[in-house]
């Protein structure tokens, strides 16, 4: 007993002593400071906060972890990534919790669904900001003073385990065949994932031309569980390899994202469904209240130049900027010969925010009823 | 009574042997998906990587040291709290063990934002400082290690007459401090290696809170991190993770062991 | 110590206690304040948004409908779910556990066994979450070990005769996986408490095995076993993340409800929430209340 509380006391003495010390960050600015003017004044500014914090910002989607990496090499700036995991709303729920805190819980910048902007900019959340390439990014997507701005955009495709998987479907009535039994899965519970309320949108897009009539959707669902084609679980890459969801409905970026990783082991090859191909934007705001306004300022130009914006288009995102982008010639042919053909975002449908939000409503309150895919 | 005495072995080996697969099976059919890293062959590659890995190795280094102290703070907090309340405060008992089962019903994520908004303002200012966020961090998983602490140590006590010791100790003219450390504490060793070993895992494995406050550093959002994108070395790290925690409390159990280790009290 | 501590077996609390059982004595609750402070700062304080957020609509007015809205029929049935896999695994995980932590202790199985089980437990019990959802899919998903194995072997398909890892059943037989360590964990130091000297005078007295366990030895661990059972009840009331992971969001459990609406990318009611957050601590209350009724029932011949 004694030596133990010894050897606890030493280490209790050792991590004290060798605990880094955090860089001491300077007074925050205000967010009604007017904005750094010129890129330079900026990169000093930031330079001088030091860090940045940023949240929900898996490596893998849309190729953040490289991102990250060059952000943090280019410009010397630590960057503090706080849950990998975390949902939109777990994200908002952070800026209110840390609304006094100026330490390192604080996210500076937060990506979040399309359906967030206007409830962001209501609870005040966010600090309006335009990027210098502000003007190419489509007036669709953005808030006309600055608040939010969209980021990337994907579609929503199946990512198949070739393994497994020998006949590849095509389309969304393809899932309902015999032969696909016990393989279909989504990659979110529709009562709380963007990505599977817009799967069940697709689903409806398909089934009856247009986004509006969710109950379309749901039907096919329902139709997908009864056949016992439907697995109950959220599908994940680990999953996908295993073979218990050989056929996952995904963003079309994340399976991309999945192939690479896997590297043929097994091999996955992703579908952009023929019909009912819907498309999902994210959008990018820095907190109103960020410890680091200008570090996240700067974030956000890096992310919003041609360089950035590469990086996201390398990881199978569209970044917003990707028309702009393409008009001028400046991606490179092997990172546009790894996308989804062209032809299939051509038949893209961008639900707006009231569609997605209407969704949102009869999905959390129909689903259990209707689909009854339920775990009793 | 030898065939009572097979009758009960054979019935000990049963359960004992049913348990273990219980234990052993999906840990083999993890092992045995993280060996086909490399396509169409088993090897370790997903181990390798892992290895390799310096965040591995901090993040699960940090989670450790965060581990410990948690659990001598916790120690310290419980044992004597137990103790006190079943020598002089039954009445207390009911409001004691209702509030140990809290942590149960309150959610991480509540809890966690809770904790910055009350400590990261005025007057606390928790949040600005590593010493400050880290000694957050030990505070929000004694609270969530709390049921098995208490739990853990009220059986321990409950395994022994608290009474009669300590009045057995107080008529030989023993103080409070004596009684506690060289009395109960030395007939508590196996609650609270097993209150030692609860808290630890509970550290080692968790993800919530330690992801809003201190983000990837720990080993539980690193963890939640390769997962996200690297299937085998996702297993691979659950069975590294697994085993280095096996190893540490075995570490622990071999340290604490000190001096007279005869059988525990009264086993037959 | 150990020695004297025989001299003092079965001994009433009140005859030896010249206190007044009828208050609390505030001088040695003072002692005790520690705890309760840390608990004011650290759980209470944390959560009283919980408390208040409950009776706040989406505007945040106030308003009792959260409360109403528990009464619906769907909520009711995850709360009557959350209930059943929680003393179904409790259960389940009691008895293994149990019998288990019986072979360590009293029934003699070697001793380095001990030492590794009661370290391993310490790991498993709180192996949860996706690797653990990973790690049953592996075993008992259409391609799981052991469903494969009995295809091979027995020719039989478990999915088509309609076994399914995604059920109510699969998930409390993964939660099983971290209840029964817990368990051993638990109960092992009141199975070393159990002296060797009862046994041996029951046997003078002509007690079978199976005696010596009825009137004997169950009685004296009754106590703890109820409080190691509600402990477990809690463990599996509480647990989120392996549910999310095995059954995603499919099955109707109350702290997935809860999830859902903080957590999602969905802009949901968090005053329901917080509603259903007490609404567990309502029903930790009255299984606390439960098992404080059965245990002081168990205990009223015993030395606390």
């Amino acid at each position: 007993m004694k030596k133990l509380s010894i050897l606890i006391l030493a280490l209790v003495v050792v991590l004290a002593a060798c605990g880094p010390k955090p860089t001491p960050t300077a007074t925050p600015a205000a967010a009604t400071e007017a904005p750094a003017n010129t890129m330079d004044a900026l990169i000093q500014a930031a330079r001088q906060e030091g860090m940045l914090t940023t949240i929900a910002l898996p490596h893998d989607w849309c190729n953040y972890g490289e991102a990250i990496e060059t952000f943090k090499a280019k410009y010397g700036i630590q960057v503090n990534e706080l849950n990998p995991d975390a949902g939109s709303a777990d994200e908002i729920e952070a800026i209110k919790a840390n609304k006094d805190n100026k330490g390192p819980q604080a996210p500076d910048v937060i990506d979040v669904g399309f359906g967030y902007g206007p409830q962001i900019v209501e609870e005040k959340l966010v600090m309006p900001y335009k990027v210098s390439t502000w003007d190419t990014i489509p007036n669709e997507v953005k808030h006309p003073d600055g608040y939010w701005y969209g980021d990337y955009y994907g579609v929503l495709a199946f990512e198949v385990n070739k393994a497994i998987v020998q006949n590849v479907l095509q389309d969304w009535n393809d899932l309902l065949k015999p032969e696909y039994k016990g393989m279909v899965a989504l990659a979110g519970d529709p009562r709380a994932s963007a990505q599977a309320q817009m799967s069940i949108m697709a689903a409806a897009l398909a089934r009856s031309g247009s986004v509006d009539d969710i109950m379309a959707g749901l039907q096919f669902f329902k139709e997908l569980n009864d056949a016992g084609n439907f697995v109950p679980v959220i599908a994940k890459q680990a999953t996908l390899a295993k073979g218990e969801t050989p056929i996952v409905i995904r963003w079309d970026y994340l399976a991309l994202a999945d192939k690479d990783a896997l590297a043929g082991n097994p091999e996955v090859e992703v579908v952009v469904p023929k019909s009912g191909v819907v498309a999902g934007v994210y959008i990018q705001a820095i907190s109103a209240y960020a410890p680091h306004p200008n570090a996240a300022k700067l974030w956000m130009e890096f992310l919003y130049s041609d360089e950035g914006q590469l990086i996201w288009l390398k990881g199978g995102c569209h970044p917003i900027r990707y028309n702009d982008l393409a008009a001028r010639g400046v991606i490179p042919a092997e990172i546009a010969a790894k996308l989804p053909p062209a032809e299939a975002y051509a038949r893209a449908v961008f639900p707006s925010i009231d569609q997605i939000n209407k969704a949102k409503q009869i999905i959390s309150e129909k689903w259990m009823e209707i689909v009854g895919a339920e775990v009793k | 009574m030898k065939r009572n005495l097979r009758l009960g072995l054979l019935w000990s080996w049963f359960w004992m042997i049913l348990g273990w697969l219980y234990f052993l099976l999906p840990l083999l059919a993890t092992f045995l998906f993280s060996l086909r890293a490399k396509k169409d062959t088993l090897s370790f590659l997903a181990y390798e990587r892992v290895f390799k890995d310096p965040n591995f190795w901090k993040t699960f280094a940090f989670s450790l040291e965060i581990g410990l102290i948690t659990i001598l703070a916790g120690l310290v907090l419980i044992v004597p709290t137990a103790y006190w309340i079943r020598l002089r405060l039954p009445r207390l008992r009911m409001v004691t063990e209702f509030v140990s089962m809290l942590p149960f019903v309150v959610p991480a994520i509540v809890l966690v934002f809770g904790l910055i908004r009350v400590f990261s303002g005025a007057p606390f200012y928790l949040t600005n400082t590593y010493l400050g966020t880290n000694a957050l961090l030990v505070a929000a998983y004694i609270v969530l290690a709390l049921p098995y602490l208490y739990r853990a140590i009220d059986t321990g006590l409950a395994a022994i007459d608290v009474r009669a010791l300590t009045e057995a100790a107080q008529s030989l003219g023993a103080g409070w401090p004596v009684i506690l450390l060289r009395i109960i504490l030395p007939n508590l060793r196996v609650a609270m290696i097993s209150a030692a070993f609860l808290t630890l895992a509970t550290v080692m494995g968790e993800f919530t809170i330690a992801s809003f406050l201190v983000g990837i550093k720990a080993f539980g959002p690193y963890m939640s991190l390769v997962g996200q994108n690297k299937t085998y070395e996702s297993s691979s790290l659950a069975i590294i993770s697994f085993a280095l925690t096996w190893a540490f409390m075995g570490f622990i159990q071999l340290f604490s062991r000190g001096r007279a280790e005869a059988a525990p009290p009264g086993a037959h | 110590m150990r020695r004297l501590n025989n001299l003092f077996p079965f001994t009433k609390q009140g005859a030896h206690s010249a206190r007044p059982v009828s208050s609390i004595p505030w001088r040695d609750a003072l002692w005790v304040l520690p705890f309760f402070l840390f608990i004011f700062l650290f759980v209470f304080l944390p959560s009283a948004s919980l408390l208040s957020g409950s009776f706040q609509d989406k505007w945040g007015n106030f308003t009792l409908q959260n409360y109403l809205d528990l009464f619906k029929p769907s909520i009711l049935s995850a709360y009557w779910i959350s209930i059943r896999i929680s003393l179904a695994s409790a259960l389940g995980g009691g008895l293994l556990g149990f019998m288990m932590a019986y072979g360590i202790t009293v029934g003699g199985l070697p001793r380095r066994l001990r030492t590794a089980l009661l370290t391993f437990s310490g790991v498993a019990s709180n192996f949860a979450g996706v690797p653990l959802a990973f790690a049953f899919m592996a075993t008992l998903g259409r391609t799981g070990l052991i469903t494969v194995l009995i295809q091979t072997l027995f020719g039989i398909n478990l999915y088509e005769r309609g076994f399914s890892i995604y059920s109510f059943w699969g998930l409390t037989f993964t939660y099983i996986y971290f209840q029964f360590p817990l368990m051993i964990l638990i109960i092992t130091p009141a199975l070393d408490g159990l002296r060797r000297e009862w046994r041996e005078a029951a046997q003078i007295l002509g007690a079978s095995s199976w005696e010596y366990w009825r009137r004997v030895a169950l009685p004296v661990l009754t106590p703890s076993i109820l409080g190691a059972m509600i402990l477990l009840f809690g463990n599996a009331f509480g647990a989120y993340a392996t549910a999310l992971s095995l059954t995603g969001g499919f099955i109707n459990l109350i702290t997935i409800l809860i999830g859902s609406q903080i957590k999602g990318d969905v802009l949901q009611n968090l005053g329901l929430s917080y509603a259903l957050a007490m609404g567990m601590v309502v029903v930790m209350a009255i299984m606390i209340s439960i098992y404080y009724l059965l245990r002081r029932y168990s205990e009223r011949w015993l030395k606390i």
